[in-house]
């Protein structure tokens, strides 16, 4: 049986042969057992792979897959952060009457060197580079003060360890 | 504050409020469709984090442009296609990283399934489903993404020949060949497959 | 004239000394960050496998990972190191063989933060890191087990 012939007895399984060609397909099947068993090898095929991805789910929760598209939704509908306003520093540096300017910058350098709280975050303060994954996905708890960020890794991966029970050492 | 309860709405209804800005709405749309969704992710990617971030991606695109959605197929459908693209976009990146092995080149240039004897033994009889999924899913892994992807194109999702050849940019003939040599090949795999388990 | 002057100069020099000390106590308080780094692994078994002694996680730390979209239902501590990071300077946190964290002190409690897995960065980050705040870093494990780095400031 040469190649186009096998591909024909293909596209007849498929039904995507015209319907003469598909009677003079049917006509040859019923005289040669070779194509006959063909098709039927590519049929078994074909039934095999009938409903294999049914059982397939998503390894993550609905809501943790969930928080996760969102987020990346928010991320990319975000405006784009405004300038930021002029520093104070900046602004009390034009001050020339000496004790005054120096009081002020003892103040400015307290203020400046504080510890931020959740809310002194800015989007510009953050910066992640994934080196190996672009998928990287940040949240982040504020009144927890916790960010995750979350590295979307084969099982694999360079952290763990294959065997479960030698995850990590 | 009130949390709608979409769970009862059907899909175009849930699409219609969901193009209003409706997040809600949407999310019961991810929740009825992630399990389709990421599972034609795992079938054309083989693996399962890039499945999930693929099937994610997919999901925020589908956000993006759901006012350009018209009713034109289901939704599913749609998301469907969304998600096998940006599968075959990360392939075709992959295989420009990826040495190619000799085995795949020669997969590629075609020949050899034209010889492989017919398998005339049914090597899905006997078999509890989900053994017979690990099969598959094993013989599926080893096949190439082009063979793959034409066999999952054709069996998962139905498409027709001409379509495949739009989808993947190539000729019919060549969806034929692939799709030829995938099945033959996964006729093969399976049944040594299920030579080597019964020994 | 000059009688006008001299309390003047007097005032700028004790501002200037001023400046100084309080400079001097700004840079002691941002010289240096304490941290805790811990190793965690996440899984929904209620023990960890056999052969292996990790602990639970303790309250703090199990509260703050209850609020985060984790899936595990228990965190186990692997490993944990703690460390000084002056400003300025980078300190290596080595966690296990394949797993290490460097911290670098950029002043101001902003921390830029490198995980070092099988010997290749995976992820920087860069970020205020407040006392008491937490960053935590994490990824899929086999069999359906997640791994965490959390690294924790104490001062």
């Amino acid at each position: 049986m040469d190649y186009d012939a096998q591909l024909r007895l293909q596209a007849f399984l498929d039904g995507e042969l015209a319907e003469a060609e598909a009677s003079e397909v049917t006509d040859w099947l019923a005289r040669d057992r070779e194509a006959a068993a063909l098709l039927e090898e590519l049929r078994h095929t074909c039934e095999a792979l009938r409903g294999i991805e049914a059982g397939i789910r998503l390894p993550e929760s609905r809501e943790f897959f969930w928080s996760k598209v969102e987020r990346e939704i928010q991320r990319l509908e975000a405006p784009a952060p405004k300038p930021a306003p002029v520093p104070l520093f900046a602004l009390l540096r034009r001050c020339l009457v000496p004790a005054t300017a120096v009081a002020l910058l003892i103040i400015a350098g307290v203020v400046l060197t504080r510890p931020t709280g959740p809310s002194g975050l800015t989007p510009a303060a953050e910066i992640e580079t994934a080196l190996a994954d672009s998928g990287a996905f940040t949240y982040r708890d504020y009144s927890a003060g916790t960010t995750l960020v979350w590295l979307s890794y084969p099982a694999d991966n360079e952290v763990a360890e294959d065997d479960e029970t030698d995850i990590v050492e | 504050m009130t949390v709608k309860d979409h769970s009862s709405a059907d899909d175009p209804t849930l699409v219609r409020v969901a193009q209003r800005g409706d997040m809600a709405a949407f999310e019961e749309l991810v929740a009825r469709h992630r399990d389709k969704i990421y599972a034609r992710a795992y079938s054309m990617m083989r693996n399962e984090e890039e499945a999930v971030d693929l099937s994610q991606e997919a999901w925020v695109k589908g956000w993006q442009r759901l006012r350009q959605f018209q009713g034109e197929s289901s939704f599913g459908t749609w998301i469907t296609r969304i998600v096998i693209n940006l599968c075959l976009d990360q392939l075709r990146k992959q295989k420009r990283q990826r040495t190619e092995s000799i085995e795949a080149m020669s997969e590629e240039s075609g020949g050899v399934e034209r010889q492989m004897p017919v398998v005339t033994v049914n090597p899905t009889a006997g078999l509890e489903r989900g053994e017979l999924r690990q099969r598959i899913d094993r013989a599926l892994g080893q096949l190439s993404y082009e063979h793959r992807t034409v066999l999952v194109l054709h069996e998962f999702e139905e498409m027709e020949y001409k379509e495949i050849a739009r989808t993947m940019g190539c000729s019919i003939g060549t969806v034929m060949s692939r799709l030829f040599y995938a099945r033959r090949k996964l006729a093969v795999l399976l049944a040594d497959l299920k030579k080597q388990d019964s020994v | 004239m000059r009688a006008k002057v001299i309390p003047g100069t007097g005032l700028v020099w004790f501002s200037m000394a001023l400046v100084v000390l309080a400079g001097g106590e700004v840079c002691a308080r941002a010289a240096e960050m304490k941290l805790q780094a811990f190793l965690l692994w996440g899984t929904d078994d209620s023990k960890p496998p056999e052969g292996r002694t990790y602990k639970p996680v303790e309250a703090d730390i199990r509260q703050k990972l209850k609020d985060l979209p984790l899936k595990w239902a228990n965190w186990f501590e692997v490993n944990r190191v703690a460390f000084a990071v002056p400003q300025g300077t980078v300190k290596v946190a080595t966690m296990s063989e394949k797993c290490q964290v460097n911290v670098k002190n950029l002043g101001g409690s902003e921390v830029e933060v490198s995980l070092i897995g099988k010997g290749k960065e995976v992820v920087k980050r860069k970020q205020s890191l407040p006392k008491g705040e937490m960053l935590v870093l994490g990824g899929n494990a086999p069999n359906s087990t997640a791994w965490l780095v959390a690294l924790k400031r104490i001062e």
